[in-house]
């Protein structure tokens, strides 16, 4: 048994295909966009090495990376609150004993996760065009929608609330799928032993399934923030970060300034920002929504 | 009385539910109709339903849009990266899971190190390697970042469906001398199946949706996947609206498909797999 298991050459004509794959495609391109990080490049000639230039240019003179950073974080805690919140509220609604219809409403609300993005965010910049969609709607009411995804009045743009909402719509069903997953593993006998003593739904909600789904919460919350952080598909098809660079975020920004403007150095400091981000914000869930081991 | 209030509860929740419901499919409902009527419909009454149903619209928006040669490319893509993914990331899995090794917990670790990447960080240096080896605007450009980033979570989820398999069963395999191939190929790989239905749809979904790898790393409508394909050709400032919806139609269509065939089955692999990731 152990010799088999032991077999060193096997272990290597298993592991090398895809050590060799991961190390080509993934680990090596990640050492070069460090180092490109810290040099001026634009795609033609040698990359001159500049120390922190595109991180100092970045952060104090960019205003669309200011712009950009903003409205990132303002999709992460957007789709923070509200993803996890309706997720869990119609997982617990959905999880109550005796729910009819479980499996349609459960399979409709999933459906979105499933569907590219980029025709999702195609089809709502159609809702959301200010002669079609939502306002020819509204005019059969006689009421004058707004300009939607061009309305730039507001600090934070209309247009990024209306993708927010995108966001929402698509992925609520991802959470509500983890929460469900998360409160079928909760005993019956708890809801039971709660009932005899008194307690109304609300209260087995609070005191029952919102302590006991807080691991997968953890899971879900920081899997909805690492998304966000890397939101594209539907600032990209829904205004290319427009009008003037307002609902630009980081990775729209990002693609602009490599594809767009060819500043590969620079472009590369984005990503290494976006991937800090990205590994700060699993450490931060992980220190402030604590599990107890069980 | 506590039953009138319990009746009224379950009333509002079954009616906030269905509100819900149609937030989801009226937009569904929407495309599908717009797609079947005629630019000057569209333009006059975006809400009514069309009067008689125009196909030739898909017609037009799979051949002249390109959309048809777009499916095929992402069919194509998305099945290589598919089966290369989960032949290697099964193999991985096996030695580093099943098989007795020094370094197996230090390997794993690099893989599920994968996790925490962003696709954005490895675009820049990737399109400088592929313009050098001129893998750019090729099917090979698109299934390498693919495979490459469906590795760890096919690693971790298999490793996991592998370990799931009683030891009995390994030990009695060795017993009858069993070489460890064999092993690997007619005992573990299919009694792993479960997992790999939950995996192979993980995978496909997540690229047939791709968008910025494929679009950083095609140009020509001959390689093109149907995201990208998409987002070339329809936009909002364009006139031929119904040509458009279709093509949204068309892409929607596959994904659409196949979640409603397997649905109960995606939903359990699905939650399974990010309970474990």
């Amino acid at each position: 048994m152990n010799k088999v298991l032991r077999n060193k050459r096997a272990i290597f004509i298993f592991t090398a295909p895809a050590a060799a794959m991961f190390l080509a495609i993934m680990l090596i391109p990640i050492v070069c966009a460090i180092a490109l990080a810290f040099c001026d490049w634009n795609s033609i000639g040698m990359p001159r090495f500049i120390g922190a230039g595109n991180f100092v240019e970045m952060f104090t003179k960019d205003k669309t990376m200011g712009i950009a950073v903003r409205n990132s974080l303002f999709i992460v805690v957007f789709s923070l609150v509200t993803q996890q919140t309706a997720g869990l509220l119609i997982a617990a609604a959905l999880s109550a004993r005796g729910t009819r219809l479980r499996n349609f409403f459960k399979n409709i609300y999933y459906m979105p996760c499933v569907i590219s993005s980029s025709a999702l965010a195609l089809l709502f910049s159609f809702l959301f065009n200010p002669n079609m969609g939502i306002n020819a709607l509204l005019r059969i009411f006689g009421i004058e929608g707004p300009l939607w995804l061009m309305d730039v009045s507001w600090k934070i743009p209309l247009g990024l609330w209306a993708i927010g909402f995108v966001a929402t719509w698509q992925y609520t069903g991802s959470s509500m799928m983890l929460y469900m997953a998360a409160i079928a593993g909760i005993p019956d006998t708890y809801y039971d032993a709660a009932e005899i003593d008194g307690a109304g739904r609300v209260q087995s909600f609070f005191l029952i399934t919102l302590p006991l789904v807080k691991p997968m919460a953890k899971i879900s919350i920081t899997m909805s923030c690492i998304g966000s952080l890397k939101f594209f598909d539907l600032i990209y098809n829904m205004t290319k970060g427009g009008p003037s660079h307002q609902t630009e975020v980081m990775a729209s920004h990002l693609y602009n300034s490599a594809f767009g403007n060819m500043r590969f150095g620079y472009a590369s400091a984005i990503s290494i920002t976006i991937m800090v981000m990205c590994v700060a914000v699993s450490a931060l869930v992980n220190v402030l929504i604590k599990v107890e081991d069980r | 009385m506590k039953k009138r209030q319990l009746h009224f509860g379950r009333t509002v929740k079954y009616l906030l539910l269905t509100i819900l419901v149609l937030i989801y499919i009226i937009p569904l409902l929407w495309v599908i109709f717009v797609s079947l009527k005629t630019n000057g419909e569209v333009m006059a009454q975006p809400w009514s339903l069309p009067k008689t149903l125009h196909f030739e619209n898909y017609a037009s928006a799979w051949v002249a849009g390109g959309i048809g040669r777009a499916t095929l490319n992402s069919a194509i893509v998305c099945t290589i990266t598919l089966v290369v993914s989960i032949l290697l990331g099964s193999m991985a899995a096996f030695s580093i899971s099943v098989m007795r090794w020094k370094h197996s917990g230090k390997v794993l670790s690099m893989f599920l190190f994968g996790m925490m990447v962003p696709v954005h960080c490895i675009l820049i240096p990737l399109f400088v390697f592929f313009v050098k080896l001129r893998l750019t605007d090729s099917y090979l450009g698109m299934i390498l970042p693919y495979t490459a980033f469906a590795l760890p979570m096919t690693i971790y989820l298999m490793g996991g469906f592998f370990t799931g398999i009683p030891w009995e069963v390994y030990e009695a395999a060795c017993i009858d001398g069993c070489s460890v191939y064999r092993l690997f190929w007619e005992i573990a790989f299919p009694l792993a199946r479960d997992g790999i239905f939950v995996v192979s749809l993980m995978t496909f979904v997540g690229n047939w949706n791709e968008l910025l790898v494929a679009m950083v790393f095609t140009s020509s409508p001959s390689v093109q996947t149907i995201p990208v394909r998409l987002t070339a050709f329809v936009s909002p400032y364009a006139t031929d609206y119904v040509r458009m919806f279709a093509a949204i139609v068309l892409a929607m269509l596959p994904t659409i498909v196949v979640y409603s065939a397997f649905s109960n089955k995606i939903v359990a692999g699905l939650t399974a797999g990010a309970v474990k990731g």
